[in-house]
């Protein structure tokens, strides 16, 4: 394979940028952590407020840590990608900044103490996520899933910009710490509480808005090796973490979370017991495995958040590693089944063991760092009491089975694919990760001590936790070992196993929540393509769309709010003269630029319209307004001029069917947008605006911000930061209409 | 078309910039700002554009060509007026001198960051209304 050194930079530079801001967050962490705050619009209450602390520390250091493991793999394995979809490899410009954006994007989640910075950082991820399961844009499948998880995910993100919305109402501050403080168990708050955790819901894929995981599987493997092991479905919990004691003010959330967990571990198992295809197995075991974190967090208490914490952290490192276990096995054979592989130990041993580790991880054997994350479990478990013990141990069992069923399958048993010699990058990043988590199971101290700090946070008290080995019959170890005799039951007996899974998978498939999600786009997109044809069928259509909704909200707002003594009739003074003439002129040039069946005319007719308006502006005192009017009214007659005089000569379409019925419905809309807009000016007019306290403020003011022109003053300073937006938008609109005439061309 | 526009349009680029000038160096104290001085420029080269067709306009005004790079420029420099004070702590917009301080001038001319921004929005306006004009005016091929 022809290979030019400068196609691997961008891979290159994207790891080495995880590593750097791995080795950052790590020394942040141990130099006790850092925080950055500056209120940039204080007017409005946003803040830049970000700070390293424990939680936070936990989900940077996976975000970088594991996306250098992930990044160091996809700079093997996206050139193989591509070669195989037979695609150039000058794409891979397309994914890496992707790739990036994203892991910067989950640095700053995690780091967000404010949540409307909290919400940009996670739509950040979605829209990232969105390009990174698109990638093979050219397969129909890829294009679907992508925009499926972005719905999914994009949509119920509103919900948590509605909590926040709703908690700045009730306490006044978008900061977490600060409402956490003040916060009471008020039905506002608890509100707010269910919205947020819909929306982390949705992101960590529980029931019922798991399906999108399964789908976002067409994207290519380091895709989802990052962003369903340790990126996007962690970014769920990670805020479920971070408002977690706004969530534990009111027992409904708290049970639902429990209730939700323990229904994703069932069907997220189940189902992941039921599948053939390699990255499904792994996809709804991603389920099952936040399932466990979103039960914990339902749990609460020091032992749920710490055990939670633990549990994100060892199930990451798992998870990741066997997702680039599944994809070096893919690479390596070309086969994505099961049914399809076997008896690789032999000739990938590396892989066999390094995947071994993993999923011993996820199945919590001894001397990995999994067998910590089930002890704490366990435990949380039996503190929480009732049925939370047994679901627990069957829930242990189901991972045991099914990550048990993945690996020998791949691994043991009867040869059927000869797989070829894989480049070492597909292998080391999987051993190192492999060896982090043995490392963890022997020293675990370091790995307690980081879900600690992040369960201190999440909890509001100090959290220690202490797991070890202990060789006696307490509780959490007759669990354990209960987990396991079962599971290794249900691996051994396909028989019975098989038949309950495939019908649990059949079940999904008839009447589950991806149909409804198929037949509810499906319908919407019948609704909008129905509108979509009616208002664009002609110009009139195109207007009235616009004018006549505009004109009935109107209506609505002016008989909903009480009006007395809004419609004054005022007198008309001598020195009013030259204003009614000017106004005379407007009504005389409306008249003709809606009557005239000319060209030129009523476009002339529009600007003299335009102009007289300017002059009555200027005679009104707003000399400002008048100058912008007097610009503007210029430009928009040039461009009117210049887009006619490319019109056909004929006008014979323009004028077909203009029958009775027409003129009528012409008649109508014209009415209710003319009455629409006048009404609210009428109503404007009544009443002297300068009594308004803003007016009067900005008036004194200006002297302070040297200025005499108040309206110069206000786009400058005062508001200056709504002209920054404004100008900006001048700015993206070159960029459109260079990218629709030109193909991106700026000159 | 007309001689005597063909010869007044070219000519009429000084005098707009000299009102724009105007327009933006009084701003703060008398009618005006950025936006409309900026419309004015990009007006006058317009009537350019109109007078004698898109490529002798731009054949003989060279300069235009950096239209995107002055919009850019302007978006540049509005920023850096808007944003320089976060730099030390204060939000977006706390323009220097504050209030009570003594304002240099030079004439009519201000030295303050809002007249750098009304600079920048000029900047902004013009280049980007240049921009769309030669995009606009190379629309040949669909002439029916």
């Amino acid at each position: 394979m022809p290979d030019r050194p400068r196609h691997g930079a961008p891979a290159v530079a994207a790891t080495v940028s995880a590593l750097a801001g791995f080795a950052a967050c790590l020394v942040g962490w141990l130099t006790g952590g850092a925080s950055l705050d500056i209120a940039w619009a204080p007017t409005l209450d946003l803040r830049l407020d970000l700070a390293l602390d424990g939680h936070a520390t936990l989900y940077a250091l996976l975000a970088t840590g594991i996306g250098a493991a992930v990044f160091a793999y996809g700079s093997a394995y996206l050139p193989r990608h591509l070669e195989h979809e037979e695609r150039p490899r000058s794409e891979e410009r397309r994914f890496w900044p992707w790739m990036v954006l994203f892991m910067v994007a989950m640095v700053g989640l995690a780091c967000a103490r404010d949540l409307i910075l909290l919400f940009v950082f996670f739509d950040l991820t979605a829209v990232a996520s969105y390009f990174l399961i698109g990638f093979d844009r050219d397969r129909r499948e890829a294009r679907g899933s992508a925009l499926m998880a972005l719905l999914v995910t994009g949509i119920s993100a509103v919900a948590l910009l509605i909590g926040a919305v709703l908690l700045y109402t009730e306490y006044g501050t978008f900061s977490v710490p600060e409402i956490v403080e003040r916060a009471d168990a008020t039905t506002n708050t608890v509100a707010a509480s269910v919205l947020i955790t819909i929306a982390a819901l949705a992101k960590s894929a529980q029931v019922p808005l798991h399906f999108w995981l399964p789908r976002a599987m067409e994207a290519p493997t380091p895709v989802s090796a990052y962003l369903h092991s340790a990126a996007m479905v962690a970014a769920g919990v990670l805020v479920i973490g971070r408002v977690h004691p706004l969530l534990s003010k009111s027992d409904l959330v708290l049970d639902g979370l429990f209730a939700i967990g323990v229904a994703s571990i069932v069907i997220g198992g189940l189902l992941a017991l039921a599948h053939d295809q390699l990255k499904q197995i792994l996809a709804h075991s991603t389920i099952s495995q936040y399932g466990y974190v979103v039960m914990l967090y339902g749990i609460g208490g020091e032992a749920g958040d710490g055990a939670a914490s633990l549990y994100v952290l060892a199930h990451a490192i798992a998870k990741s590693a066997l997702f680039m276990t599944a994809g070096t096995v893919t690479e390596a054979t070309g086969e994505t089944r099961l049914s399809r592989l076997g008896g690789l130990w032999r000739e990938m041993p590396v892989v066999a063991v390094a995947g071994g580790v993993a999923a011993a991880t996820l199945a919590a054997l001894p001397l990995t760092v999994g067998f910590f994350k089930d002890e704490l479990f366990f435990h949380a478990a039996l503190d929480a009491g009732g049925i939370a013990p047994v679901a627990a141990v069957l829930a242990a069992a189901l991972t045991f089975a099914y990550i048990g069923r993945f690996w020998v399958g791949l691994f043991l048993g009867e040869r059927r694919t000869a797989p070829r010699r894989v480049p070492w990058l597909l292998v080391a990043p999987i051993g190192a990760l492999a060896t982090l988590a043995v490392a963890g199971g022997i020293v675990v101290a370091p790995f307690a001590d980081l879900a600690g700090d992040a369960a201190t946070v999440t909890q509001g008290t100090t959290v220690e936790l202490h797991p070890a080995y202990h060789l006696d019959t307490r509780d959490e170890n007759l669990m354990a070992l209960g987990a396991w005799l079962l599971g290794a039951l249900v691996l051994a007996m396909p028989r019975l196993r098989d038949p309950v899974a495939a019908v649990v998978q059949r079940a999904g498939d008839v009447a589950g929540p991806r149909r409804l999600y198929g037949a509810l786009l499906l319908r919407l997109n019948h609704l909008s393509d129905r509108i979509h044809d009616a208002e664009m069928r002609d110009l009139r259509n195109s207007l009235a769309a616009v004018m006549v909704p505009g004109g009935l909200l109107i209506g609505i707002a002016v008989i909903a709010t009480p009006t007395g003594d809004a419609y004054e009739v005022g007198a008309v003074a001598r020195r009013d003269l030259p204003l009614v003439a000017l106004l005379a002129l407007c009504v005389l040039a409306a008249v003709t630029a809606a009557r005239d069946a000319g060209r030129l005319r009523p476009v002339l007719a529009l600007s003299v319209l335009g102009f007289a308006l300017a002059a009555v502006y200027a005679l009104t005192g707003a000399p400002d307004v008048a100058l912008v009017a007097v610009v503007v009214e210029t430009v928009v007659t040039f461009v009117f001029v210049g887009v006619y005089s490319r019109l056909p000569r004929s006008r014979r379409d323009v004028l077909a069917g203009s029958g009775p019925q027409l003129r009528r419905r012409n008649l109508i809309a014209g009415l209710v947008a003319g009455v629409g807009a006048f009404v609210p000016v009428w109503a404007a007019l009544s009443r002297p605006t300068f009594e308004e306290p803003f007016a009067e403020e900005h008036l004194r003011l200006t002297p302070l911000a040297h200025g005499s022109d108040t309206v110069t003053v206000i786009l400058a300073d005062f508001r200056g930061l709504d002209t920054m937006v404004e100008i900006t938008v001048l700015a993206v609109a070159i960029v459109g209409v260079s990218s629709l005439l030109r193909q991106g061309r700026l000159w | 078309m007309n001689v005597i526009l063909e010869v007044v349009a070219p000519r009429l680029l000084g005098p707009a910039f000299v009102v724009a000038v105007a327009l933006i160096v009084k701003g703060y104290v008398d009618v005006g700002d950025g936006f409309g001085a900026g419309v004015i420029v990009a007006l006058a080269i317009g009537l350019r554009y109109v007078t004698l067709g898109h490529e002798r306009a731009e054949s003989g005004l060279a300069v235009l060509r950096h239209a995107p790079a002055v919009a850019v420029g302007g978006l540049l420099v509005a920023l850096a007026a808007g944003f320089f004070p976060v730099l030390s702590g204060d939000p977006p917009f706390t323009h220097e001198p504050g209030p009570n301080e003594d304002v240099v001038k030079i004439g009519t001319l201000e030295l303050m960051t809002p007249v750098l921004f009304d600079v920048g929005v000029f900047l902004l306006v013009t280049g980007a209304l240049v921009t769309l004009l030669h995009h606009l005016t190379r629309l040949t091929g669909a002439r029916p």
